[in-house]
């Protein structure tokens, strides 16, 4: 094929891709639109009225955009956490105990050296946040290494294992009288600058850099080589000589890092004291936008942009229409249907 | 430490365990079948709420429990569309649903947040009835429990000793050698869906009906996972499932007794307990033994001919 | 070909929702949406018009003014528990009947410490001037959005920060809880009272040596033990810690939990007694065992609050309201109750009242027998959020 024409059907390829990417989305967008709308009808309010609070509420003033970013950054954190092991074939459903452990000891280092000037102590916390994850996923690596346990298996139990790990440092240790269910507020060193004059803070920008580093790593650099190569065929890949157990026990390390990293940011940034089951399914719901982007960078930005909208926008709702917040789930997941069924109309490639 | 108390904790224990022991069931089949369900905290939600809710509006509370078991069965076929017919991912389908049951009940049990029923009645077996009151109080069950272990063993003889539960299990070890022995697959794995829903929405029943007499949202509290980890803890064996889930419910009893008697052990510690022994369990018999689970357990089967 | 379709359907989807979202948008942000839109909705649309001045002439005055003023509740619970959450509802909502050009926008279920942020916010956008959170965990995020409203008023119920437009309002539980206690130390027949707790906070804890010393004064040999639940509305604990109490030879029950129902069902279905709380509502939960309770009842207090926000003399106070005030009501006794109980029940609320008893007076000492108020001192108001002991006779732990 001469040379011209073969750059010009590369980049018509290229913006079909794109425009297939965009037509997908909204279908599935319109599709979801429809079906909450229905649940809305049948509940007796007006969805036309509801669907506007969303988007007034999200994308229509600046403060809601920027509570959508607050909402997204722990979700494409731990979509990280889950997308690098799965690019070598590992299934890491555990960023939500990983997550608390992180939590748990960047704490246990702002009680313990919260008199510590910021510089110091916030690189500190950042440490022990990915320490605490590291190590819970080195469990379920190790094990995995070993021949002995299915990590996804591993992984599960341990997440509901930590958040009571959680709770008895905050009642035995961290409590005083005058708290419930939570630690001491953090000290002003101990929390994580915001920008913008909004909630937006740091670890937004860490989440940028974690998902270049992502893209870039996967795609140029040997070690992405590698991933995939035992992502695709494990056999062959070890015949390579590519040393599978440790790569397993590694990887798994470093998405617990990652996903500790959303703990510390969510107790450091967002919250700025440790509350007892802090999180309501944020590991799930980055395995679950991992997943539906078939650990796509790009993919992952946008669903969890999306599920932030959605979350971000039931805020608003309950207050103009009287729907209880929870109801805002049915949304998230009629959204998460429609992706999983991969509805006939979309010629959907596999990963 | 009275008679009194430890009678207690085995009472409470068959009390608290009772819905974990029916959901337990239902997720022993479907995983037999090949299938990890992580939507049973959404299912059991649903089926709770909406058997509180018909109990509300009717008085009935074996009214109540039937919609709840039936409802669980067809919020169940929501996974099997997708896990079985569409082939989508088991561990995200499961993880939707459970997003699902978070809202749906949310909106189908508003109205009924906070309102008082009749309760699933307590009966007395003939010689309980004379102990002083007490005592007697302890082991006054209600029907859903004296039933849960005759289902265990209904459970058992399904999967173990009928022709559909040998196909059950052949499913689940290995999809395609089992169709191409004449079976098939997809209708197997939505009758093992259907029958695991309806066992959990029967467990979700008791647990709003008959124990906490109460609707809240979120109130399940992770029972579904414990069920995912009891079945695993009891190696995919109905009976074995029994004394896990007593064992479970019972350190929750326990904690509390011990606290009462002024000891001083965190519960948050002792409820990890029951997690570390599954973990256990796996890596004792993980790669010496051969592996008791099902060997499709969690791969989606692709199909042979369509 | 099936390429060519989709640039077309997304652009046309794509901008459908974008009229959708950006055009009636701002309106939705500006006006303050209420919960009963059928009464502003004639009266906006048609302000030129004198039809509903005929049809409502109440309406009239709002409809060219707007609400006298916008409260936004937060409830970190349903508010039709029975229980706290219900109490604080039904107290706020008598602002508005006590007031009516007061326009009261409500959230249930609203999620602890900074997850509470953006439905306050939101409440502001929609012209909220005075917010009222009633969940013990949302003083926090309630202070730090006080700093960025200095025209907003922030009233917290239970907590004790201060600042220039934030203040704290709350009962004084700790004086009927005492009056409660007599009249458990008096049912009592094993001498043995239950107490389920969520957490041991400094509330709590305050609470439970009120009941205790209540008891004591009547009963001396009365021993009271507490089971935490570590939760403020999980049910299934409840139940297994009021059977836990119950098996341990507890007769009378009582808590401090969000809902009583669970805790009361269960009593009642093991034929202990019960005393409520949080909510008058409660009784319906025990018919047979119930002996008291005790509800909050602030609405007048809120009432008087919310009139200094709108004639514009608030000032930040550290309100704390009893009994005597009528902040705090007893329920009515149940049906098992002797009168020989009632009348001193009675009697020991009309010493409460009148001030010739004074719950927390020196000496009191703690488990270990250490003296924690010391002969003629009282435990001061602000000191009650933060105790860590217990008084002698209960079993449990306070920390």
């Amino acid at each position: 094929m001469p040379r011209k024409d073969k750059r010009q059907s590369q980049s018509n390829s290229l913006l079909r891709k794109a425009l297939d990417l965009v037509a997908r989305y909204a279908l599935m967008v319109l599709v979801v639109l429809l079906l909450f709308g229905l649940i809305l009808l049948i509940s007796g309010k007006d969805p036309i009225q509801s669907y506007k609070d969303i988007f007034s509420a999200t994308l229509g003033s600046s403060y809601g955009f920027s509570e959508v970013i607050v909402a997204m950054t722990p979700i494409l954190i731990t979509a990280l956490a889950v997308a690098l092991p799965s690019r070598t074939g590992l299934i890491n459903v555990g960023g939500e105990g990983q997550l608390y452990m992180g939590a748990c000891l960047a704490t246990w280092g702002a009680i313990t050296f919260g008199s510590l000037p910021a510089w110091v102590l916030l690189p500190l916390m950042l440490l022990l946040g990915t320490l605490g994850g590291a190590l819970w996923a080195f469990i379920p690596g190790y094990l995995k290494s070993l021949g002995l346990v299915n990590e996804t298996i591993t992984t599960l139990l341990l997440n509901s294992v930590a958040p009571k790990i959680v709770a008895f440092f905050v009642f035995g240790f961290w409590h005083s009288p005058m708290d419930t269910n939570k630690t001491p507020n953090f000290s002003s060193a101990a929390r994580l600058p915001t920008f913008f004059n909004s909630r937006i803070d740091l670890s937004f920008f860490f989440a940028l850099a974690l998902l270049a580093a992502f893209w870039y790593v996967m795609k140029y650099s040997r070690w992405g080589l590698e991933m995939r190569a035992i992502g695709g065929n494990p056999q062959a890949a070890k015949r390579n000589g590519i040393p599978l157990n440790r790569y397993w026990v590694i990887i798994m390390c470093i998405g617990g890092v990652i996903a500790g990293l959303a703990g510390m940011a969510q107790v450091s940034g967002y919250y700025g004291v440790l509350l007892v089951n802090f999180s309501r399914g944020l590991g799930f719901m980055g395995f679950l936008v991992s997943w539906l982007s078939f650990g796509d960078p790009l993919g992952i930005l946008v669903t969890s942009f999306v599920v932030s909208i959605i979350v971000t926008g039931g805020n608003l709702l309950q207050l103009t229409s009287g729907i209880p917040y929870a109801v805002i789930n049915i949304l998230l997941a009629f959204t998460l249907f429609v992706v999983l069924a991969r509805p006939v109309f979309f010629k959907r490639k596999e990963a | 430490m009275s008679l009194l108390a430890i009678l207690g904790v085995i009472s409470s224990a068959i009390f608290s365990g009772t819905s974990l022991l029916y959901t337990t069931l239902g997720e022993t089949i479907h995983q037999r079948s090949g299938i990890v369900n992580l939507g049973l905290e959404g299912i059991m939600l649903i089926s709770a709420s909406a058997g509180f809710g018909i109990t509300v509006m009717t008085g009935s509370p074996y009214l109540g429990v039937l919609v709840a078991t039936i409802t669980g069965g067809l919020v169940n076929m929501i996974l099997g569309f997708l896990v079985v017919t569409r082939r989508a991912n088991q561990l995200a389908s499961g993880l939707a649903l459970m997003f699902f049951g978070f809202g749906l009940s949310a909106l189908i049990g508003k109205p009924f947040v906070g309102a008082k029923i009749n309760a699933l009645p307590r009966i007395s077996l003939p010689g309980i009835s004379n102990l002083p009151i007490l005592y007697a109080s302890l082991f006054e069950f209600d029907i859903l429990i004296y039933l849960v272990i005759p289902m265990a063993f209904l459970i058992w003889w399904l999967l173990f000793r009928t022709r559909w539960g040998l196909g059950l299990r052949a499913v689940g070890e290995n999809a395609d050698t089992a169709f191409a022995s004449g079976r098939n697959p997809f209708l197997i794995r939505y009758q093992a869906l259907f029958l695991g829903g309806m066992l959990a929405g029967l467990g979700a029943a008791h647990l709003s009906i008959a124990y906490t007499m109460n609707w809240s949202e979120y109130m399940t509290a992770g029972r579904g996972f414990i069920a995912v980890a009891l079945v695993i803890f009891s190696k995919w064996h109905p009976l074995r499932a029994i004394v896990g889930a007593l064992l479970f419910s019972g350190a929750v009893a326990f904690q509390l007794l011990l606290q009462s008697s002024g000891v001083q052990v965190s519960p948050f510690l002792l409820d990890t307990i029951p997690y570390i022994l599954t973990l256990l369990v796996l890596m004792a018999w993980g790669g010496t033994r051969r592996h008791a689970a099902p060997a499709s357990l969690g791969r989606v089967y692709q199909g042979g001919q369509q | 070909m099936k390429i060519k379709i989709y640039p077309i359907i997304v652009i046309l989807v794509v901008t459908a929702l974008l009229l959708a979202a950006c055009q009636p948008a701002a309106p939705a942000v500006e006006e303050p949406t209420v919960e009963e839109p059928t009464v502003e909705e004639p009266a906006v649309e048609e302000p030129a018009t004198e039809e509903p001045a005929a049809e409502e002439p109440t309406v009239e005055e709002p409809a060219e003014e707007g609400p006298c003023l916008i409260i936004g509740a937060l409830h970190g619970g349903p508010i039709t528990d029975a229980g706290y959450n219900q109490a604080m509802h039904e107290n706020i909502m008598q602002i508005k009947e006590n007031i009516p050009c007061v326009e009261i926008i409500e959230a249930e279920n609203v999620p602890e410490e900074a997850g509470a942020t953006s439905t306050m916010e939101n409440m502001i956008q929609q012209g909220a001037g005075m917010i009222i959170a009633t969940a013990f965990n949302h003083q926090y995020p309630a202070l730090a959005l006080a700093e960025q409203h200095p025209d907003v008023i922030f009233e917290h119920a239970g907590g004790w920060e201060m600042s220039a437009n934030f203040a704290n309002f709350f009962g004084e539980p700790p004086d009927t809880w005492y009056i409660m206690g007599v009249a458990a130390g008096l049912m009592t027949e094993s001498n043995k009272l239950g107490f389920v707790a969520a957490f041991p906070l400094g509330w709590t804890n305050t609470f439970i040596n009120a009941y205790a010393l209540g008891a004591q004064s009547v009963n001396p040999d009365v021993e009271i033990i507490v089971a935490y639940t570590f939760g403020w509305g999980d049910s299934a604990k409840e139940a297994d810690a009021t059977n836990s109490l119950i098996n341990q030879g507890v007769d009378v029950i009582t808590m401090h939990v969000d809902s009583p129902s669970t805790v009361l069902s269960t009593a009642e279905s093991r034929g202990a007694y019960s005393i409520g709380f949080q909510s008058l509502a409660a009784q319906d939960f025990a018919p047979e065992y119930w002996i008291s309770g005790i509800g909050f009842t602030l609405g007048d207090k809120l009432t008087w609050l919310a009139s200094t926000v709108i004639d514009g003399s608030w000032e930040p106070i550290f309100l704390r309201c009893g009994i005597a005030d009528g902040c705090m009501e007893m329920g009515p006794f149940g049906p098992n109750v002797p009168q020989d109980v009632q009348d001193q029940v009675l009697q020991a609320r009309a010493d409460v009242e009148a001030g010739n008893v004074v719950v927390f007076t020196g000496p009191i000492l703690d488990q270990e027998g250490n003296v924690v108020v010391a002969e003629g001192e009282v435990l001061s108001d602000d000191l009650m959020s933060a105790v860590d002991w217990f008084v002698q006779g209960v079993t449990g732990s306070p920390k």
